[in-house]
């Protein structure tokens, strides 16, 4: 029995660095494929789109990882909470992989227009808190601080208004015959981009919570959400 | 039982050993401390390749450390293995690093890796080869549009054809000369050779740098707004300082969109003296913000010639600083403007400077 929770702890132990290292390689994503944009770097964001399939590959290893250590050693409680958190954290990791290529590929699509230095510096600051909300995730799930986790719903706020506000100012320039169009529509999609990053990295964070504390937001949404059959006419 | 002359050896060979094992642990704390001191970052390994010892060197923050840990994985494995295997790592970070990785087997098994922080020599080989295509640049372009004005004003006869073209040489004639003056005015507060070390009131700083900004800011319909209500004294050249000055209202003056303002300021703060210049203009990009301080350092070289400057400015910013004992900082973000801040140590200050020079 010692021998099977001493396995336990090492496959766990490697799950997490398998974690770890996808959610770093994410961090480090960010300001490059922000540079890849501002620069209109289209050969960089072609490496970037290429080297996504890695780290799906390595996404799915991680997975799968965490599906045998289920199937094989069985862990209950706690234990249990935090290989289930695992596999529900490296989906949030690898969909945020997917959002930085996304980024690339709009500068695909953007190629050859100029951009308004005002939207430059809005997409900077977006990139920079989308980063700090991923190293802090990582710094949470490292030290299992569920302190640090809570801290990103405010970290969230800030680029949730930093995505308003470039919003606010495509508009605004693409009224003024600053940006066209195209790139303005562009734009918009790209700041939705860097804000399901920071979602993600806001989920990660959660589920932090979750393993250490067992309580999810996601409970206390869906009991505010309960409402009477009657009222809304659903009632047979 | 022992004999005497047995209990005697016994003795003494404990007594050696003994010795032998305080050298030994000696020896094992002197080579901790040179592995604990060298700048270069190492990794010890264990016999199976597994990391068991790591020098402050070698002892990154953030996310860069996973990534660090993990390129450096493959390397002690062949290094275990018996075979030395080495990588390069860029990373954006931030801060960015380059940095070379290289893992070497060890007699007796194991491994040692080592990471080699490159970021600092990257950046100088940067600013070099960037260095000699900028002045290439700035000093051939208006040389070649003169050799060309010249060869096409020899084709001509029509004078208001030749009027025109000699009007452009002219320009591009002042062009050249103004980089030229630049460059002899860096050379000279780089020397710092004549530099004069006197008390200088802000306020006439500010006062001089803003009068001689004002028809450029005139031109763009720009106002310079002046906060110097407290400006304090500081020990320096009033020469060097206008300069200086002038170079920083110059540029906001020309990165700001017509009608907007410019803010100058002096104050004290703390031991220092600020002399900040603040616009609404097109901003910096965070990646040019380490190097605009470089001669001939250009953001958008495109539009270097519609802008106009030698691209020398911020470098006389950056020398009349050092001449000062100060600094010079810039906050910028792209669209929203810059602040530049040159900080120059306050009046006691500067003299206790000045006086440990004479020392």
């Amino acid at each position: 029995m010692e021998e099977l929770r001493k396995l336990f702890h090492q496959d766990l132990a490697v799950a997490r660095d398998q974690l770890v290292r996808l959610a770093a390689w994410v961090t480090e994503l960010i300001p490059r494929v922000t540079e890849v944009l501002l620069e209109g770097d289209l050969e960089g964001a072609e490496l970037i789109i290429a080297a996504d399939a890695e780290l799906d590959r390595r996404a799915v290893e991680a997975e799968e990882h965490c599906i045998q250590i289920l199937a094989l050693q069985t862990p209950v409680a706690g234990e249990l909470r935090q290989v289930v958190a695992l596999l529900k954290m490296i989906a949030e990791v690898e969909r945020s992989g997917d959002l930085a290529c996304s980024i690339c590929k709009a500068t695909r699509r953007m190629n050859g227009h100029p951009m308004d230095p005002k939207l430059k510096g809005l997409i900077t600051r977006m990139s920079e808190q989308a980063q700090a909300l991923y190293r802090a995730a990582i710094e949470a799930f490292v030290d299992n601080d569920p302190v640090k986790a809570a801290e990103l719903d405010d970290m969230d706020a800030i680029l949730d208004a930093l995505q308003k506000q470039l919003l606010q100012a495509v508009a605004e320039s693409h009224k003024a015959g600053l940006t066209d169009l195209a790139v303005a529509m562009q734009m918009a999609v790209v700041a939705r981009f860097y804000e399901r990053i920071g979602d993600h990295a806001v989920n990660i964070a959660e589920r932090v919570r979750f393993i250490v504390t067992g309580w999810l937001p996601d409970h206390q949404k869906s009991a505010r959400s309960v409402v009477d059959p009657d009222s809304v006419g659903w009632a047979t | 039982m022992f004999g005497r002359g047995e209990a005697e050896r016994l003795r003494r060979s404990l007594e050696s050993e003994r010795e032998r094992r305080e050298a030994a642990d000696e020896e094992v704390v002197r080579l901790r401390a040179v592995f604990t001191a060298s700048p270069v970052g190492m990794v010890l390994t264990d016999r199976q390749g597994k990391p068991m010892l790591r020098n402050p060197a070698a002892t990154i923050a953030g996310h860069t450390r996973i990534l660090v840990d993990e390129a450096l994985e493959p390397l002690l494995d062949a290094a275990t293995a018996g075979r030395s295997a080495e990588r390069r790592l860029e990373l954006v970070g931030p801060p960015p690093r380059v940095l070379v990785l290289r893992a070497i087997p060890l007699i007796g098994g194991g491994a040692l890796a080592v990471i080699d922080d490159l970021s600092d020599r990257a950046r100088l080989d940067a600013v070099r080869t960037d260095f000699v295509a900028n002045i290439s640049h700035e000093l051939k372009t208006p040389v070649g549009a003169l050799a060309l004005l010249a060869e096409t004003v020899a084709e001509h006869d029509d004078p208001e054809v030749m009027r025109r073209l000699a009007a452009k040489m002219v320009e591009e004639a002042h062009r050249a000369a103004g980089t030229i003056d630049d460059l002899l005015e860096l050379s000279r507060i780089e020397l710092g050779g004549d530099a004069v070390s006197e008390p200088v009131d802000t306020a006439m700083v500010v006062k001089d740098a803003v009068e001689r900004a004002t028809l450029a800011a005139e031109r763009r319909h720009i106002t310079v707004v002046v906060d110097a209500a407290e400006a304090p004294v500081v020990i320096g050249d009033h020469l060097q300082l206008v300069s200086a000055l002038v170079n920083l209202i110059d540029n906001a003056v020309k990165y700001s969109g017509e009608g907007l303002t410019v803010t100058v300021s002096a104050r004290r703060a703390g031991r220092w003296v600020e002399l900040a210049v603040s616009d609404h203009g097109v901003g910096i990009a965070a990646k040019d913000l380490d190097r605009i301080f470089e001669r001939f350092y250009r953001v958008d070289r495109a539009r270097s010639r519609e802008t106009g400057g030698t691209g020398l400015g911020l470098a006389i910013v950056r020398h009349v600083a050092n001449n000062h004992g100060g600094e010079v900082s810039v906050q910028s973000r792209e669209g929203e403007g810059s602040v530049f801040t040159l900080r120059i140590p306050a009046d006691e200050s500067a003299k206790s400077i000045a006086e440990e020079g004479n020392d």
